[in-house]
């Protein structure tokens, strides 16, 4: 049996109006169809149950390799899409029964993400991550005392070393603010995720901003020169941007 | 990242302050997996509120992730 996994909403496209996405296959090569209902369409492939229904889902989520290789796949489809036609992404895994549910739920979703896709028009989307650098920390290393003074010696050194880095990392939160601000004003719209897990993602330093902002697509260059301002070489913030990306983060329906 | 361009645009010569091109603008990073997890699990289309429902009732099934794996390796997009 086969159930629908759902990778975006877009606007219909071609003339007549396509029904499957040419040349990019979805997971575990099945072919990506466009379902169609008054001018949106569903991109969806079907995928066995054995392994989407809830519970192997749920057991597949924890394996980080199976994980990578659908949300690859994933991306893969969506922007193949979003380089035909506008289209708002959805999460990972996303399930449908079956072609009828889906077009259900496209009636029920069309003037929801009619008005999404609308606001997604000639946007993009941009991931700017900030890192503070934390410095070497300078504490003289006056030979401890032996003894009972020695401990007291150690904790000392380390309660600065402490409050140096806190205080760098409080001053390096406000340049973050400030970054995050002048950036958001060439954006239509901004948010922020929470910083990623350095087990993850194994950044150095420490992840000060985790952001995303939907860019006009003929302010792009205009947001990519501020972000290139931003990173100063020499200064204790490191900027890195990724994108364009489809507007995972800017792709909101109210569900009705 | 300042430059002073003289640019020919319809006969005339003018002038563009903080022109940077194309050309200048350094590339982005490459996208990690982290990058596009934290696309795909905390963001897309969202229905109101965490819903899991069985299959047999309902036909839309959307999981919420919990924490992922501590020891998961490095993996790349690319």
């Amino acid at each position: 049996m086969s159930l629908r996994y759902l990778y975006a909403l877009a606007r219909e496209f071609g003339d007549p109006p396509m029904d499957q996405l040419p040349d990019t296959p979805g997971i575990a090569g099945a072919p990506v169809r466009l379902i169609s209902h008054r001018g949106i369409v569903a991109a969806v492939s079907d995928v066995p149950e054995s392994d989407f229904a809830e519970e192997p889902l749920r057991a597949h989520l924890e394996d980080v390799r199976w994980l990578a290789e659908v949300a690859r796949t994933h991306d893969t489809v969506v922007r193949a899409l979003d380089a035909r036609t506008v289209t708002a992404p959805m999460r990972l895994a996303t399930i449908f029964r079956d072609d009828a549910a889906v077009t259900e739920r496209l009636a029920s979703w069309h003037d929801a993400a009619r008005d999404a896709l609308d606001g997604l028009t000639g946007r993009h989307e941009w991931g700017v991550k900030a890192y503070l650098q934390v410095p070497e920390v300078d504490v003289p290393q006056a030979e401890p005392p032996t003894g009972v003074g020695a401990g007291h010696a150690y904790l000392q050194r380390r309660r600065t070393e402490r409050s140096r880095t806190e205080l760098a990392r409080r001053q390096a939160m406000q340049q973050v603010n400030d970054l995050y601000a002048s950036l958001a004003a060439h954006a239509v719209s901004a948010r922020t995720n929470p910083p990623q897990d350095p087990r993850l993602s194994r950044h150095a330093g420490i992840m000060l901003l985790n952001a995303s902002f939907l860019i006009d697509t003929d302010r792009n260059d205009e947001f990519r020169a501020a972000v290139a301002r931003a990173s100063r070489p020499g200064g204790n913030i490191s900027v890195e941007l990724t994108g364009p990306w489809p507007p995972y983060s800017f792709a909101k329906l109210e569900a009705s | 990242m300042a430059a002073l361009l003289l640019r020919k645009v319809g006969g005339i010569l003018t002038t563009q302050l903080d022109y940077v091109t194309e050309a200048a603008l350094p590339a982005p990073a490459p996208a990690s997996l982290v990058d596009l997890l934290d696309r795909l699990l905390g963001a897309g289309i969202v229905l109101s509120g965490d819903v899991t429902i069985s299959l047999a009732e309902v036909d839309l099934i959307t999981i919420r992730l919990r924490a992922l794996i501590a020891s998961a390796d490095r993996v790349s997009l690319r």
